[in-house]
């Protein structure tokens, strides 16, 4: 992103500040007990499946069905694994590929319309996918879900504690935001860019809308997809609830609070949002009220979300000096 | 049974639930029209009417018309309110206005169960006994509520076709700038389009009261409806949405006889999806695609 501008060198220490500080924050789950590595583990999970938002989001598209292609992540790779003996790793990926596949099916019929249909869709979609799953309980389970999902493993070590787990969400989680600073600095993140400020501009210039809308939202269904298999391997237990209507808007609560135009906006969302309900337990109501008004304040006096606090301090801090 | 009184059984259900799902429709397209935004609370909407249908007349005894009649105007009325309190600097903003109708409808479903409570309560019906025609039977509750929804509709149409705000509202939906350039002033029409067609939701959920159960949750389900009906009309067409209402209510309640609802779902999700491929204006191909 071409944002900070500035000097080389004193901007290249600052990041080494930057990163110390986070990778003191990212290893400190581990020495803080079960609970404390939950929420992290959750956190790690939700900043990955964010991401994923964050890239359709880009192109100016929200998608309202996010949580159903964790869920057809999830219980693709749970039922082959289960059902058909599948190697869980090779499970995991092609439930990710799936949740790909599905998305680009979807994606060719509703990003040739205006931007509200491939609203109004996915969250169709979202919906949809919920009933399927409760109503297909032969495979699925129903209702009741699907218990005891073996933990995950690679080439045979078993993530089947909380900090094994943790050490494979950071991972991944980390690799996601990675992939999106290379996403957005490349040909196509700019390509996406372009698409999203003036979409008649960039087709005009020769770039086809319809096409780069359709790869960052199979891209961006994917990381959800994966984040539904490991959620999976992690909770040990899905059901159709774990990914109803109610996690689509939490992601996307997470997304907005974040910080839409940021691809530091889903970690910051994830990060501020993830162990919130564990302050309201037992009132989820009032956790419901909260993140209905914080979203219209958000967008109200902060649109660029929380992450335009940390733009607004380096210039407070510009002008003091 | 016979299977001809069978099929007439299920027009007649199909037509209840059609009406349900127009009156959503219409009074989404209208928010759409007038916002250019998703209302994600229009659902919301369809519930309190529910509810306060449902308190008029348990808890205060009032006749069903007049709670009715109530509910509808005090819609209009926190519509309008709501619109010019918390949507006015998202008007036109497509993307963040929608989120921030996600935000209303969570404010909204959560007030609601905190003074309502999760259970779901049930309403007595309106009217006793049973209307027969031939071999067919209809509750007089149902006749009645298609009475009163028709009733809206033929208010609504001739506020639309024949009054001055009416018509003006029209003009907005059909084209905001040429509408203002004729002296149509928006200060005006964006709480009245808003309060109008969040409205008509409540309208649906205070007619269907009696007829299904009433809780919090009850606005997930039309609102659904009212987005494949939507999509079905071609988006911002009226009488789009009007006819796509009623022809997805035939086919649910025609599907009902051979497959469980959810299967329907699935088939009728899939129908859409081919329809936005071969004719992605809308069954009367008057929407913008």
């Amino acid at each position: 992103m071409t944002t900070m501008h500035g000097n080389v060198l004193p901007k290249e220490r600052k990041n080494w500040v930057w990163l110390v500080v986070l990778a003191v924050i990212a290893t400190w789950p581990w020495f803080s007990g079960v609970f404390v590595l939950h929420l992290a583990i959750l956190t790690c999970l939700n900043v990955l499946i964010v991401n994923g938002l964050s890239i359709i989001g880009r192109c100016g598209q929200r998608s309202f069905g996010h949580a159903a292609f964790a869920a057809i992540g999830a219980y693709v790779s749970v039922l082959l694994a289960t059902l058909a003996d599948w190697n869980i790793l090779l499970a995991g990926l092609t439930g990710m590929l799936f949740s790909a596949l599905v998305s680009f099916m979807l994606g060719w019929v509703i990003l040739r319309l205006k931007g509200v249909y491939f609203v109004l869709v996915t969250f169709s979609f979202g919906e949809l996918t919920r009933l399927a799953l409760l109503d297909w309980s032969e495979i699925t389970g129903g209702a009741n879900g699907i218990a005891n999902v073996a933990p995950a493993a690679i080439m045979g070590f078993v993530f089947d504690t909380r900090p094994r787990f943790y050490g494979l969400a950071l991972a991944v989680a980390l690799l996601s935001i990675w992939l999106m600073k290379k996403l957005f600095s490349s040909h196509f993140g700019h390509a996406i860019d372009a698409v999203s400020d003036n979409p008649a501009l960039a087709e005009s210039t020769g770039l086809s809308v319809h096409k780069i809308q359709l790869v960052a939202f199979v891209l961006g269904s994917s990381l959800a997809g994966l984040g539904g298999v490991l959620l999976a391997r992690y909770i040990g237990y899905i059901s159709p609830e774990s990914f109803n209507t109610s996690a689509s808007i939490a992601f996307i609560t997470m997304f907005v609070i974040g910080g839409q135009r940021s691809i530091w906006g889903p970690l910051v969302g994830a990060v501020v949002l993830t162990p919130l309900p564990e302050l309201f337990r037992g009132a989820v109501q009032t956790q419901n009220i909260f993140y209905g008004v914080a979203l219209i304040l958000i967008l109200r006096f902060m649109p660029g979300g929380l992450v335009s606090l940390m733009t607004w301090l380096k210039g407070f801090r510009k002008a003091k000096q | 049974m016979d299977w001809s009184v069978l099929l007439v059984q299920a027009t007649i259900n199909g037509l209840i639930i059609g009406l349900l799902y127009l009156l959503m429709a219409v009074g989404f397209t209208l928010v759409f029209g007038v916002m250019r935004m998703v209302n994600f609370a229009h659902g919301e909407f369809y519930m309190l009417g529910a509810v306060t249908v449902y308190f008029f007349t348990g808890v205060f005894h009032l006749p069903f018309l007049v709670s009715v009649a109530l509910t509808f105007f005090g819609a209009i009325a926190l519509g309008a309110l709501l619109e010019w309190l918390i949507l006015q600097p998202f008007r036109r903003d497509e993307l963040n206005g929608m989120i921030v109708t996600v935000g209303l409808a969570m404010i909204l479903q959560n007030v609601a169960l905190i003074i309502v409570g999760p259970d779901p309560l049930s309403m007595p019906a309106v009217a006793e006994g049973t209307l027969q025609l031939g071999g067919i039977v209809v509750p007089n509750s149902r006749v009645y509520v298609v009475g009163f929804a028709l009733l809206v509709l033929a208010m609504l149409y001739a506020f639309l076709r024949y009054s001055r705000p009416g018509r003006a509202l029209r003009a907005v939906v059909e084209d905001f700038e040429i509408a203002s350039i004729q002296g149509i002033r928006a200060r005006v029409y964006y709480p009245l389009g808003f309060g109008l067609g969040v409205g008509l939701a409540s309208i649906a959920g205070a007619l269907m009261a009696p007829i299904f159960s009433v809780s919090p949750f009850v606005g997930a389900a039309p609102l659904l409806k009212a987005f494949i009906v939507v999509v079905l009309g071609g988006l911002g067409s009226i009488p789009g949405a009007a006819f796509a209402g009623l022809v997805l209510g035939l086919c649910e309640s025609y599907a009902s006889l051979f497959f469980d609802s959810s299967t329907a779902d699935m088939f009728i999700f899939a129908a859409v999806m081919a329809m936005l491929v071969l004719r992605p204006k809308g069954l009367l191909g008057k929407g913008d695609a």
